[in-house]
This record gives C-alpha cells, sequence and structure tokens, in this order.
C-alpha cells in the first residue's frame, strides 16, 4: 500500500496548497511556448508534455534580476540591497532532469561566497516532479547516469499510474512531507500498478567522453573544428539549460538613481571573455563550444563532483542549427582517446 | 571611495589615488589586502571595472588604481573629479608571496599598461629594499608616450639600488630616447638576468607573456621560480559568472598570481 494522489483530487490540492500559503507553480503552455509559470487552477497545467520548452532555472535564478537599487544626492551615495521576492512556492509537475539541474548548481552558487539569492529561493520551494512515462529523440538523461525517475533535486517524486489515473506519490524530503500534509486527506492509501518508465536509449559511454576530455592532447584536436563549424553562436543552449549558470553585471540608470542587475550571459558569445586589448582567450566559436564542452564534463566534475548536464536535451532540442551536446559526446565516444 | 588624486600616466591612461569613507571598510582592507589583489572599481550608472590594485602592500592608507580609457565604465572614471565618490569591491584573489622573495634577488619584466600590477609589488619590496637582494626592472610599452609611471621610472633609474632596464618597440621611441629600442623579451635576453637565487615577476599583455616565458627559460629561470599575473575579464570576482577560467582554473579565486609552471598546466589555446 502506498499513498495515491488521483488526478481528479489535483484542483483541490492546488487550493489547498494555495490556501497554505504556496503559490503553485508548473508547466503551463501558453501560445507555442511552454515554460514553468504560476497557476490558478490544476487545468492550467500542461502536464501531457516531455518537459516545457523552458527549464526550472529561471524560477530560481532570474534571467534578469535587480541586485541592489542606488541613489546619490549631493555627493552621497545611497544603496539599497535588493531582496528577493519571498514567499513559499510549490513547483508541481517538474521533471526529474529539471529537479537535477538545479541540485547540480547548489555547490556553484554556495562555494566562497554564497548567492543568497539563489539560496533563499532555493530554501523556500517544494519541488514535486513526476517522473516521466514518455521522452522524445532528444532526452539523454541515461546517458548522464539519471532516469526518468531521478529524485536528485526533488522533494517529492510522483509516479504516473498505468490507468493514468493519478500518481504514487513517493516523500523524499521534510520539506515535501509538509507540504504534502496540507493535501493529507486528500490522499488514498491504495496498491495501484504504476505505468512503465519512459524508455530512453544510452547515446554514449559518458566514461569514455570524460576520458578523452580529460586527455590534454585532445584539447586542441580538429574535432572541435569540425563539430562547431556550423555554430552560430546564438546562445539558445546556455539559456535553455537548466544547469548553465553565466552571467553579466549591468546598470540601468542614471547618475542620480538606478538599478544594478545581474543578468544571463553566455559563453557562446566572442564579447563574453573579450579583453579590453581586443585580445580575446577564447576568440573562435569552436574554442567557446569546446569551452561548454569541457566546463560541464571535464572542469565543473573536477570541482564539483558531478556533471554540469541533467541530460534534458534542450541544447539539441532547440538549437537552429541541430548541434547540441548529444551530437558532439556521440561523437567524441567514438573517437580513440 | 573619495578620489584624492588623479594623474594623467599617458594618452588615455590614469591613476586614481582613493580613500576609503567608512573605516571600518578600511580596516578590513587593511587586514586583507596582498599585493597582487584585484578589487572592481564601479561609477553606479556606469558598472563595474576589474583592475588590480596598482599600490603597494606597503602603503595601504589609500588605493591607487591606473587603467586605460577605453569603454563606459573606465570613461566614467577617468571624467571623475578629485571629491568625487566610486565604488571599489575586493580585494579578491590570490598574491604574490612576498615574503618568499625575502633574500632573492628580484627580476620584474613587464609591457605597457600591465606595469601597474608590477609596480605594487616592486614598491612593496623596495619599500623594504634591505630585504632583498638585486632589483632589476625591465619594462617596455609602444612608445615613449606609452610608458605608465614616467616619474616613478625616474625615481628607479636613479636609484643605485634598483637596475632598470627601459625599452620601446621599434619605431616607438622619440629623437632624444637613450634606452633601448626593441621588444621586451629581446631585450630581456640582452640584458641576460641571471637566474641565479632570483624570482622573476612578469606582467605584460598575452603575447609578452608568452615570448618573455620562453626568454626565461632560455636564460635558465625555473618555472616554480617565475610568477605572473593573469588578467581576464571578470565581472563577479566570486568564481560563478563563468568568463575568467582558462581550462579548470577560476583566475578570480584561485589567482590572477600564477608561477610559470602552474600556467604551463593550463591550456595554452584558452590564454
Amino acid at each position: 500500500m502506498t499513498k495515491i494522489l488521483f488526478s481528479d483530487k489535483l484542483d483541490n490540492c492546488v487550493t489547498r496548497w494555495q490556501a497554505a500559503g504556496f503559490t503553485v507553480i508548473g508547466p503551463v503552455t501558453k501560445e507555442t511556448l511552454s515554460s514553468y509559470a504560476a497557476v490558478e487552477h490544476a487545468s492550467d497545467f500542461d502536464l501531457g508534455i516531455v518537459l516545457p520548452d523552458r527549464s526550472l532555472k529561471e524560477l530560481f535564478f532570474p534571467q534578469t534580476e535587480p541586485m541592489l537599487r542606488y541613489t546619490i544626492k549631493q555627493q552621497a551615495i545611497n544603496t539599497e540591497d535588493f531582496t528577493p521576492p519571498s514567499g513559499k512556492r510549490l513547483i508541481f509537475g517538474g521533471r526529474p532532469c529539471d529537479a537535477a539541474g538545479l541540485s547540480i548548481d547548489d555547490p556553484l552558487f554556495g562555494w566562497d561566497y554564497k548567492d543568497e539569492y539563489w539560496f533563499q529561493r532555493r530554501n523556500e520551494s517544494v519541488i514535486v516532479t513526476i517522473a516521466c512515462t514518455k521522452a522524445d529523440d532528444f532526452c539523454l538523461c541515461t546517458s548522464l547516469k539519471l532516469a526518468p525517475d531521478s529524485t536528485n533535486g526533488s522533494d517529492i517524486l510522483l509516479r504516473p499510474l498505468e490507468n493514468n489515473s493519478g500518481w504514487e506519490v513517493e516523500e523524499l524530503t521534510d520539506r515535501g512531507r509538509e507540504a504534502f500534509l496540507a493535501i493529507a486527506e486528500l490522499l488514498l492509501e491504495a496498491s495501484e500498478p504504476t505505468a512503465p518508465m519512459a524508455v530512453v536509449p544510452e547515446m554514449f559511454d559518458l566514461d569514455t567522453c570524460v576520458a578523452w576530455l580529460q586527455n590534454p592532447e585532445n584539447f586542441e584536436s580538429k574535432f572541435w573544428k569540425d563539430i562547431s563549424m556550423r555554430c552560430i553562436g546564438c546562445g539558445s543552449c546556455t539559456y535553455l539549460c537548466p544547469t548553465c549558470h553565466c552571467f553579466d553585471i549591468q546598470d540601468e540608470g542614471d547618475t542620480y538613481s538606478g538599478i544594478r542587475r545581474k543578468n544571463w550571459d553566455s559563453c557562446s558569445f566572442a564579447i563574453f571573455t573579450m579583453h579590453t586589448s581586443g585580445h580575446n582567450p577564447r576568440s573562435t566559436q569552436s574554442a567557446r563550444w569546446r569551452q561548454r564542452i569541457m566546463h560541464k564534463f571535464n572542469y565543473f566534475p573536477g570541482k564539483f563532483n558531478v556533471n554540469s548536464c541533467s541530460g534534458c536535451g534542450r541544447c539539441s532540442r532547440q538549437c537552429p542549427v541541430d548541434m547540441g551536446i548529444t551530437e558532439t559526446l556521440q561523437k567524441i565516444s567514438t573517437l580513440h582517446s | 571611495m573619495k578620489i584624492v588624486g588623479r594623474h594623467d600616466e599617458a594618452p588615455g591612461v590614469k591613476t586614481l589615488r582613493l580613500e576609503f569613507q567608512n573605516p571600518d571598510d578600511h580596516e578590513e582592507f587593511k587586514n586583507t589586502f596582498r599585493t597582487g589583489m584585484f578589487g572592481l572599481y564601479g561609477v553606479y550608472g556606469e558598472g563595474e571595472s576589474t583592475f588590480c590594485v596598482a599600490s603597494p602592500e606597503t602603503r595601504k592608507e589609500y588605493i591607487e588604481c591606473t587603467f586605460r580609457q577605453s569603454g563606459r565604465v573606465t570613461s566614467a572614471l577617468a571624467n571623475a573629479d578629485i571629491g568625487d565618490l566610486i565604488t571599489f569591491r575586493g580585494p579578491y584573489g590570490n598574491r604574490f608571496p612576498t615574503e618568499n622573495f625575502q633574500g632573492k634577488n628580484l627580476l620584474f619584466v613587464s609591457g605597457g599598461i600591465a606595469l601597474p600590477p608590477t609596480r605594487s609589488v616592486i614598491w612593496s619590496c623596495l619599500d623594504q629594499r634591505e630585504k632583498f637582494g638585486t632589483v632589476t626592472i625591465v619594462y617596455g610599452a609602444r612608445t615613449v608616450a606609452d610608458l605608465v609611471y614616467k616619474h616613478e621610472l625616474e625615481e628607479w633609474q636613479n636609484r643605485d639600488d634598483v637596475d632598470l632596464v627601459l625599452t620601446v618597440d621599434p619605431g616607438g621611441e622619440s629623437p632624444d630616447w637613450t634606452h633601448k629600442i626593441g621588444f621586451v623579451p629581446t631585450v630581456l635576453e640582452d640584458a641576460a638576468p641571471s637566474p641565479e637565487n632570483c624570482i622573476a615577476v612578469i606582467c605584460g599583455p598575452p603575447i609578452m607573456i608568452k615570448f618573455t616565458l620562453i626568454s626565461l627559460k632560455k636564460l635558465g629561470f625555473d618555472e616554480t621560480n617565475v610568477y605572473t599575473t593573469l588578467e581576464n575579464r571578470m565581472k563577479c570576482g566570486v568564481g560563478k559568472c563563468g568568463r575568467c577560467n582558462v581550462g579548470s582554473v577560476y583566475v578570480c579565486k584561485e589567482g590572477p598570481v600564477f608561477t610559470a609552471a602552474e600556467v604551463s598546466c593550463m591550456p595554452a589555446a584558452d590564454l
């Protein structure tokens, strides 16, 4: 016997969570774009999609966010730190790859200087993940040693029932248990067969790829030029990526008042690393693509012991020139290290 | 921080001297700053730029920074007047281990606008001159006008305990130029300082660093006795924003000061 949440109770659950002070967020499709957004009713959820176009990242690390406000009056500078809007949030119907993406970035935002913006939102959010029963050709979680029902980064994991009438509830953290107390009466103890997990074929052998990347001789391999020849440096892959975290800091305002903002940035852009002198350490698109791959599978795991990729496949799915991590690592896995 | 001094070094290059407004901030700076560290200097409404702290660890009453006016922030800094307030975040990064340099001969090699970080180390050592052996400074710029800290170059020139070798690139000399003409690595090889018991500190544009490292190797310097500072583009200064890394090394946290031995482990193509 396990706890079951039946779909017909979901709207009731949303109401109860809202009454308990949660902003309820979930996958929503507006016109042609799907993302995780706040909902009023369960009917607003789009739970049928493989995964939203945009990842969960933006709910924790927004595309643009004020850091401080400044005012200057008669030679006196006043600054006021921006505090992110606080409040409990419950994210319903996150995908395992998106939840894993958040836990991948925790050590980055936490080492040395602790990014309060990130951790405040992390601490105030309950992530209720729905395991995947369908995948598309771009999904690659299994190649990253994750799975359609990975629990990394989730507070609750829901497994769809075979007859599609609801979900089996697996409570993973105290934060998840607490949020589900609010809907305790709506859950039923039952024994229902769960649907088979999506079949996500392994696209490459990760260990083989990592060994090739770690070999310094391959840094200047002709492979990098060949694989990235058609990259147009648009940055879509980095913006859609659930783990890419690079940002820029810019001021908006005038001499008297304004805002200092943190904005998403991308290692795909030439200006990202360009020195004032014009010298650019990563001067070609192939050097920038190499940096992205190396960072995700060599540098980042070297520092934080986890790959900076959760296998969502958005980089390949949305790439305007049909590149992506899958193709690159697939090809690397066939090269001799 | 308040601008208390302002000096034109070369066409487009300025030095600002800054004093802390908040005694606690100043105290913290005094406790943490060591030569080689950097900071983010800013003007609200324009943004922040990263430069080294150009003043030495032996003079912590103020901060000096030297920069070339080229973009939005550096233009705002260049246009700021004495008495104006600007922001400073830092000091960040690691440092030159000057205590390990004691009892050794010192060789400084620098090019163009890269003298400021070197100058911080130079004065940190000259201010306690008795602790070090010989001091040799090789400094070059594109043209005579582009040499920075001209008044200090003159001071070093006149000191008996400093050996200064100045050079400008071919074509950059003026009619009354009496010093060397040639690129820094070549001039360095001609000067042929002995690697014996010697620490080398080099800083310059990437191309100069590349060839100076080769020259120092030729002269017999051990890679572990050669220090340089990598001044990559930075935004956050605290290991998050993702642009300053060379290979797996975050320059803002693990650098900016590295030995040549450490630099040789980095992917050369990304330097």
